[in-house]
This record gives C-alpha cells, sequence and structure tokens, in this order.
C-alpha cells in the first residue's frame, strides 16, 4: 500500500507543477515576420508547372491540386484531379481534412499565384504542413505547359528538351498537338526534383 | 521513434529494427506479468482483476506527463506528435467490436501474440480470428468505406475541447485516474476471483 500512496503522490505533484505553468507558448507555432519574409526569400513554397506536369502524368498519388477559384470558374476549366475550395471558404470545417494533413503534397492555385500565395500564407501560419503554390497560377500554366513558346534553333539543348517535355505535357492534358522543335537524337527531359514526403509515425495499440 | 524519423535522424529501416528491439521488450514484461493469461482481460470486465486498467492507465499517465515536460524543456515539438483523427460513428462502431472480441478471446492484440508465444492454442485461434478480421474488412471496405469515413471531427484533444490548458487537463487527467484505481481496487476486493 506505501508504495502506491508514493507513487500517487509523485504523479499528483509532477501534475500540480505542469497544471501551474502557462502553456508553453514558444513551442506554439507561430512564425515570426522575420521567418515569413526568409521563406517568401527562399521561394519554396512554389512549384513550377513543369513539376506539376510531370507529377499528373505519371499519375503522382502524393499529389493533390486545390483550385482556389470560384466553383463557376472551376466548372469551366480545371486542371485534372483537382478538387475545388473557394479560397473564402479555405479555412471551413468541411476541407480541413484536406488543408491540414500529412499524408499529400497540397498544390494550390488560381489564376494567377496572389490568391494561392495568400492561402499559403494563411496556412503555414496556421502550422499546416506540405502546402505549395503552382508557379504562376493557371495563366503561367498556359503559357508554359498548353502554348510553350517556340525556342530558337540555336538555343542551348536543355531549352529545346524543356520545349519538347512541354509540348508532350501539353498534348497529354489536353492541348495542341505533338510535333519536336527539331530531330533531337535523344531529348533530355529537363530534371524534375521530387520533394520528399515527410513521414510522420503513426500510433496505436 | 516519432520525431527521430520525422526529422531524418533515422532512417525507416533503423526505426524499424528500433520497432523490434522495443516490441521484443514489451512482449516479455506483458509475458512476465502474467498478461498472456486470459484471465487477466477478462478479469476486468467481470471485476475481480483490474491490474490491465491500472497497467495502461499508468502508461499513458507516464506519457502524458513526459511529453509535457519534454514539452516544456523544448526537447520535443507536440505538433510532431501524430493524433489520431476522430471519425466518431467508426470509433464507436470499431469499439463495440473490438470490446466484444476482447471479452470473447480474452486477448487484445498485443497479449494475443505473447500468449501465441509460449504455446496457447486459444491465443493462436485469436490471431486466426484477427487475420479474418483483417481480411473481412480489406475486401469489404468498399461497403464500409461510407460509415468508415462519416463523422470526421478533426483532431480534437480534450484540452481544446474544454477550453482550459493542456496542464490542467493532465492533473484533472491524473486525479480521475487515481479515483479510477481506488474505485478499481475497492470493486476488485468486493468481487471474488472465479475458481476454473
Amino acid at each position: 500500500m506505501r508504495t502506491r500512496i508514493i507513487i500517487s503522490i509523485v504523479f499528483l505533484s509532477l501534475g500540480l507543477i505542469i497544471a501551474a505553468i502557462p502553456n508553453n507558448k514558444t513551442l506554439n507555432f507561430k512564425m515570426s515576420a522575420e521567418e515569413m519574409i526568409e521563406e517568401f526569400n527562399g521561394r519554396y513554397q512554389f512549384i513550377s508547372p513543369d513539376e506539376i506536369a510531370d507529377m499528373i502524368i505519371s499519375e503522382d498519388p502524393n499529389l493533390q491540386l486545390i483550385d482556389l477559384r470560384s466553383e463557376s470558374e472551376y466548372k469551366e476549366f480545371h486542371l485534372p484531379g483537382a478538387v475545388n475550395i473557394p479560397f473564402t471558404d479555405l479555412l471551413d470545417d468541411e476541407y480541413r481534412y484536406l488543408v491540414d494533413q500529412n499524408l499529400k503534397i497540397n498544390v494550390f492555385y488560381s489564376n494567377g499565384s496572389v490568391t494561392s500565395n495568400e492561402a499559403w500564407m494563411v496556412t503555414r501560419q496556421l502550422g499546416y504542413r506540405n502546402n505549395y503554390v503552382l508557379e504562376g497560377g493557371l495563366n503561367y500554366w498556359a503559357e508554359t505547359i498548353m502554348n510553350p513558346d517556340r525556342p530558337e534553333q540555336t538555343s542551348p539543348n536543355e531549352e529545346i528538351a524543356r520545349y519538347n517535355f512541354r509540348k508532350g505535357a501539353g498534348a497529354a492534358l489536353g492541348g495542341g498537338s505533338i510535333e519536336p522543335a527539331n530531330e533531337m537524337p535523344e531529348p533530355v527531359l529537363p530534371a524534375i526534383k521530387k520533394r520528399p514526403q515527410k513521414k510522420r509515425a503513426q500510433g496505436g495499440c | 521513434m516519432g520525431p527521430l524519423i520525422v526529422n531524418d535522424i533515422i532512417s525507416p529501416d533503423t526505426n524499424l529494427l528500433m520497432a523490434f528491439i522495443i516490441g521484443i521488450g514489451f512482449g516479455w514484461v506483458l509475458e512476465s506479468s502474467g498478461f498472456s493469461s486470459s484471465k487477466k482481460l477478462a478479469g476486468l470486465f467481470y471485476g475481480y482483476d483490474t491490474v490491465v486498467l491500472k497497467v495502461f492507465f499508468t502508461a499513458g499517465l507516464t506519457a502524458m506527463i513526459g511529453l509535457l515536460f519534454m514539452s516544456l524543456f523544448g526537447w520535443i515539438d507536440l505538433d510532431l506528435v501524430y493524433i489520431n483523427p476522430t471519425y466518431l460513428t467508426s470509433a464507436v462502431v470499431g469499439g463495440l467490436i473490438m470490446g466484444l472480441g476482447f471479452i470473447m478471446g480474452g486477448f487484445c492484440p498485443g497479449t494475443s501474440m505473447c500468449a501465441a508465444a509460449i504455446g496457447k492454442i486459444d491465443a493462436m485461434v485469436f490471431i486466426g480470428g484477427l487475420f479474418l478480421g483483417v481480411l473481412i474488412f480489406t475486401e469489404g471496405y468498399p461497403l464500409i468505406e461510407k460509415m468508415y469515413m462519416a463523422n470526421f471531427k478533426g483532431y480534437p484533444r480534450l484540452s481544446e475541447v474544454f477550453n482550459i490548458s493542456d496542464g490542467l487537463m493532465a492533473l484533472l487527467f491524473i486525479v480521475m485516474a487515481l479515483a479510477a484505481f481506488w474505485l478499481a481496487e475497492r470493486f476488485e476486493k468486493k468481487t471474488p476471483a472465479p475458481e476454473y
């Protein structure tokens, strides 16, 4: 019986200590203005249209495109596999499971990149992970993937390869026809850097 | 080894190895404290042996206090700790099925492995049932998916629900646990263990 009393007292006193101390605010997720500037300068939140096109075509299961435009715009055109969360409803409980999760790579997009950047900033401040922004939005997407500029014949190989990739991707995603810029022996695809997916340890009995 | 693997301090393979070693330790402790007997788990239901309640509640308390103090000292970022998402409907239905299985079989998945390892035939049958359940769940998933995902409540924590600080919640939880232990032991004394 004595040990039980001692153990109870130990637990209770530890509980009293932890209850007397205010919640540790320093560890709560809140980015300072400096950190925010640093993140912006690093442009870490951006994923280029080439990367997204590659992920869509290879049917990467980690990719979750989120269309921030209004429902009518979404119905008119949206990227394959995208879900519609109008920016005004971003923090609705209904969508929380999509926005605050650790399994998929969320990519926000809107027409330009202002709205998606705002969405990214809000979710980043809330401490949500795995949210990214489609660089340049749908306008830049249309410019690069759907109607890529034909490079000069004298352009470096990478540029021609990038053009060929975009042309192919555009065709696969419902754009124009495939028509290589010139007869390259082996088109080198632009390097697509995959983001490592953060793992989280799962618990259970 | 949650935070270690998230921060790339150890690789997933090392993580598995550590899980293996910790698992052996866990099994050894379970077996040596008599949890491989189905009477222990059944005892909780019938009220003659409440050690299961005390052990798992104490484990919870230890982990809770440890995490809160580690967070206080800045050793662990509680945001990185996995919280089970709450799907209310499946939690209730699954809890009923699990509870029924526990009391019918007299084991929980962990103790059944322990008991099977020392050669208990009932535990082996229990594990067979466990795999059967896994098979039925997996193959029948399309039928129950709607119910499985119903009533998603996010990642609620008690302290957020009651809108009090984590520390105060912890203290309340400790008081509750100690009260539960005391009641359980009183109840235990009144209920004689059946003769087998």
